[in-house]
């Protein structure tokens, strides 16, 4: 029996009570029949205005949909290649790319948002979805590319010797063990950077153009006008979604890591 | 055709089995394509069950030449000039300290390293051009290397997927395998679920599915623990036994070396010091290296006083006077090493009886005895300041050895025979 | 570990090439004209004229700048070291805790919805027609709203809210990492508890105290939605500073030096911690990937 600490014990309760006490506001609040902060009673009809009639929020989330995914998708391609290079192969520009990879995650997100709308607007490229999406592979990879690493990182590089040495080519090699391998990580890196590009708002602020909102941008122009009780809505619909998310991605990760 | 029904029933060795089970070679395809003609039959030796007929052990697989091998890692070099005959059907060990350029040669054969130069030749064929996976050489690595995310029959597999064997001789040929190492029970955990003796095997016969001419062994047995070291080396050995092919068995373990190898390589420093059977290394070792590394040893220097025959009489710091024998003596006046190892080294209470023609004795104080039940240790003071090693073996109930206590003054004696010469100095 | 022999054979840089030419082109070209920018003359209507000038760090050292300067350095070192306060006892009892499964959930609550949203809960409780307005109204304690938002306290708040989790994960996991037998050892030998603590615990989880404390202090002194959403004027901070000068003044050269400073603190801090945790510099040696990984696995998962 380990000794409880009564000090960090109330820290640490007295904290989860600091960091969950806004969503329970705001749980309780999307009930909440009146507009304004008081309490005038139960009602539902926050939810029936957020999925009946808010056709921009949900073209926003559509907007938010289609960057994530794709930006993911991308990201995880590129990360999960330059990852395996990393680890088990040598090649020019090694450090380089340790270093390029290691800085995206350091930087706060306004340098990166600063200096991809200036970027961008130096080539003479339009702000739109596509620059979005552009700047979201950009943070995302070196997160899909450190997730893999450290998965591959558990096995040396005998295993690739093995498998050359059982008579596989190189892309055999790619094909039947790197990749099933990595795989935990690939998943892992795959469903982080979803989760950072539905998240971002900072440099999506910067990067996006017209017609190109995403989920934050439209929560950020609501709530710039004050309280908006749609969003307290949306809060739920996410939290519930989130919780849904990732009770399947760990299953999922569970599944892949058991195959 | 007797014989075959025979087998048919009662074989579980993979080799045989699949030879008759298709009775072509056309079903195992290109894998079959690394056999040599060679009969397939073979017997456990033992003579538990017969193939073919004869009882004998099968001597399959390549021969390996390598000639004037040279790697360096920077500055440092791994392989200075290295050349082995290893023969067909051989269980050769390279054995040697760490670093010492075992593993980087057995990589080098492998495919994994190129040399700087020299030659590698397979039954007389180069085979450094060739990538890994077309070398017909298969290796069993340090620390398994199992594929984490396929099951124990899938990795043993493996090879046969790669060349989309037909499923039905994929189960047979797998089951077989996993039948030599005994792991059939096993065939559907994953690697992570095996302790460190089945992770070896899986390895062993993933290795062997391929039916290569030369297995590569890189200190195959080093993650596990001592005992079960011992039993997989005999079963090492029995596999080696049943199949017949060529192995290749680094270590830096002498004790394995030597119980399991047909012949050993000692290397030190990326060079070879000496290749002989395991006894030609224990008894006659060719330098004060191999001497040191093999078995435990007294060693010491001396000048040769005279010379008969192959009987040489020095004189040591240590001991004054003594006799050695050596089959090729040094002229008198030669500064020499010369060994005697503990075991041949007879300690007791009592003076030994009057010196015989080439008995040497020495007297001396135990400094540390060390009990360890059938047999002793002890280091030995000699009134010059030296220490010896003696090991005794303990035998019945009137073995005095137990009572050879701390501090008792004790008898040391030597045969000529029993000592000899390693190096001449000059 | 060993890495396959680089011959031409090998697909390495073939593999690598992807994220080499796209953050070469998506992150590094952007930051080197950001660079570049910075020396340069700002055009009328944005962009920039290339005569080379230190006009712009000039302007940073004037006095306008220089208070936001200060403003940020004393919002990101309060909030910071608030965080940590609060932090390394959470990181302590969760790795001592039998349920650490259950408390890293817990401490993971404010992730399970946007990051905006929880700078808009905070709206929805600090504000005018709040939630703790409302409640101190009702219960009579003042007899109208209180201005709790749009200062430098409610930026503070909610930077603290926010960073708090990227704070307890990494302590959490290195002092789950320690061995606690040490500190019974240091007893043993005669340490007193806070002396065991001082000189066994400390020293051994110094990495994970520099981890924290940069992963709170790089995004806060950078932040710029929070103070943009509940702070006032007087707690501008350099990221609003930057977006200004972008999209109203219009003075590029100027967003692009008060960027390179934000730029220079972040790699000086980060330069530390990789001193301190005794690794090379950025993509030397294969063991130093590990903690990088394992940071970006717990900043993944805050974010």
């Amino acid at each position: 029996m380990k000794r409880r600490p009564s000090f960090s014990r109330a820290v640490f309760a007295t904290t989860i009570v600091f960091l969950s006490m806004p969503l329970l506001v705001l749980v309780l609040y999307s009930f909440n029949e009146s507009k304004s902060g008081s309490w005038t009673g139960f009602s539902l009809r926050w939810y029936a205005q957020l999925f009946l009639d808010s056709p921009r929020l949900w073209r926003a989330f559509g907007n938010s949909a289609i960057v994530a995914l794709s930006s993911a998708l991308v990201a995880t391609v590129i990360g999960t290649l330059g990852a395996i290079a990393v680890n088990w192969y040598r090649f020019p520009l090694r450090k380089y790319l340790r270093t390029i990879t290691f800085l995206p995650m350091i930087l706060p997100e306004i340098i990166i948002g600063v200096s991809l709308l200036i970027f961008f607007s130096g080539i003479g490229l339009r702000l739109s979805l596509f620059t979005v999406f552009v700047a979201h592979v950009s943070f995302n990879l070196p997160f899909v590319f450190l997730l893999v690493l450290a998965r591959l990182e558990e096995f040396d590089a005998s295993i690739i010797e093995a498998a050359r040495d059982l008579g596989a080519s190189e892309a055999q090699t790619l094909v039947r063990v790197i990749i099933p391998v990595s795989m935990p990580g690939i998943v892992s890196g795959f469903l982080t950077a979803v989760t950072l590009s539905l998240e971002d708002f900072v440099i999506t602020f910067f990067v996006t153009g017209p017609g190109a909102t995403t989920l934050p941008l439209y929560v950020y122009s609501a709530i710039r006008f004050g309280v908006s009780p749609v969003i307290n809505a949306l809060s739920v619909v996410m939290i519930v979604g989130t919780i849904i998310l990732t009770w399947s991605s760990r299953n999922v990760l569970k599944y892949i890591a058991a195959k | 055709m007797e014989a075959r029904k025979l087998i048919d029933i009662s074989m579980n060795l993979p080799h045989c089995a699949l030879r008759i089970e298709d009775g072509s070679d056309s079903v195992a395809g290109p894998v079959s394509a690394t056999g040599n003609g060679l009969p397939r039959g073979r017997a456990l030796q033992g003579g538990i069950m017969e193939c073919g007929g004869a009882k004998k052990k099968t001597v399959k697989g390549s021969d390996v030449v390598i000639e004037h091998v040279r790697k360096s890692f920077g500055e440092f070099k791994a392989l200075d000039d290295v050349s082995i005959d290893i023969r067909k059907g051989e269980f050769f060990s390279l054995l040697g300290p760490s670093g010492c350029g075992k593993t980087t040669l057995l990589r080098i054969i492998a495919g994994f390293e190129a040399p700087e130069g020299g030659s590698v030749l397979l039954d007389g064929q180069s085979v450094l051009p060739l990538p890994p996976d077309a070398r017909r050489v298969n290796t069993v690595f340090q620390n398994y290397a199992l594929f984490p995310h396929l099951s124990v029959f899938e990795n043993v597999a493996f090879s046969l997927r790669l060349k989309r064997a037909p499923e039905a001789i994929v189960k047979a040929r797998v089951s077989d395998y996993l039948a030599l190492v005994e792991l059939q029970a096993h065939a559907s955990k994953k690697p992570s679920q095996l302790s460190g003796g089945q992770k070896q095997r899986v390895a062993i016969a993933r290795a062997l599915i391929n039916e290569p001419s030369v297995l590569l062994l890189d200190e195959p047995l080093s993650a596990l623990d001592a005992k079960l070291r011992q039993h997989m080396l005999i079963e090492l050995d029995s596999i080696h036994d049943k199949i017949g092919i060529t192995f290749i068995y680094v270590t830096h373990d002498q004790q394995e070396a030597l119980s399991v190898s047909d012949r050993i390589a000692v290397m030190n420093s990326g060079a070879v010091l000496q290749i002989g059977t395991p006894q030609e290394i224990y008894e006659a070792p060719a330098t004060d290296f191999v001497a040191r590394f093999i078995g435990e040893t007294n060693l010491y220097e001396a000048d040769v006083t005279a010379v008969s025959g192959e009987r040489v009489d020095l004189l040591t710091a240590e001991f004054g006077a003594i006799v050695v024998t050596a089959t090729n003596p040094p002229p008198a006046g030669s500064r020499i090493s010369w060994t005697i190892r503990p075991e041949k080294i007879r300690i007791g209470h009592t003076e030994p009886r009057a010196a015989r023609d080439g008995i040497n004795v020495v007297s001396g104080v135990v400094a540390e005895p060390i009990y360890s039940g059938f047999q002793s240790k002890f280091y030995v003071d000699t009134a010059s300041g030296a220490q010896l090693k003696v090991i005794k073996q303990h035998a019945d109930w009137s073995d005095e050895g137990p009572e050879l206590a701390w501090k008792d003054d004790v008898w040391l004696s030597f045969s000529a025979e029993d000592a000899y010469i390693v190096e001449v100095r000059r | 570990m060993t890495r396959l022999p680089g011959t031409a054979k090998t697909p390495g840089g073939l593999y690598a090439a992807p994220s080499l030419v796209w953050l070469s082109v998506f992150f590094l070209a952007p930051l080197a004209i950001i660079v570049a920018y910075s020396f340069l003359t700002p055009g009328a209507l944005g962009g920039v004229e290339w005569s080379p000038t230190l006009d712009a760090y000039r302007a940073i050292a004037n006095p306008t700048f220089g208070k936001v300067t200060v403003n940020t350095i004393i919002v990101a070192m309060g909030a910071t070291a608030i965080t940590m306060l609060i932090a390394i006892p959470c990181g302590y009892y969760m790795a001592r805790s039998e349920h650490q499964n259950i408390l890293l959930m817990l401490v993971m609550i404010p992730f399970w919805t946007n990051f905006l949203i929880r700078i808009y809960a905070w709206i929805a409780i600090l504000g005018n027609e709040g939630f703790l307005n409302d409640l101190l109204l009702s219960l009579g304690l003042v007899d109208q709203s209180v201005r709790f938002l749009y200062n430098r306290g409610a930026v503070m708040l909610v930077l603290v809210y926010t960073y708090l989790p990227y704070a307890i994960l990494p302590l959490y996991s290195t002092i789950d990492k320690f061995d606690f037998s040490l500190l019974e050892a240091a007893r043993d030998l005669g340490a007193s508890k806070m002396s065991a603590i001082n000189r066994v615990l400390l020293p051994n989880i110094r990495g994970g105290v520099l981890t924290a404390f940069l992963f709170t202090f790089i995004p806060i002194f950078g932040a710029y939605a929070v103070p943009l959403l509940v702070g006032g004027t007087e707690s501008y901070m350099l990221g609003n500073l930057i977006a200004d000068e972008l999209t109203k003044s219009r003075d590029w050269p100027l967003a692009s030096a008060i960027s390179m400073v934000i730029t220079l603190v972040t790699t000086l801090g980060v330069l530390l911690l990789l001193r301190a945790n005794g690794t090379s510099v950025l993509g030397g040696d294969d063991h130093e990937a590990a903690e990088p990984a394992g940071e970006a696995d717990a900043l993944g998962a805050a974010r």
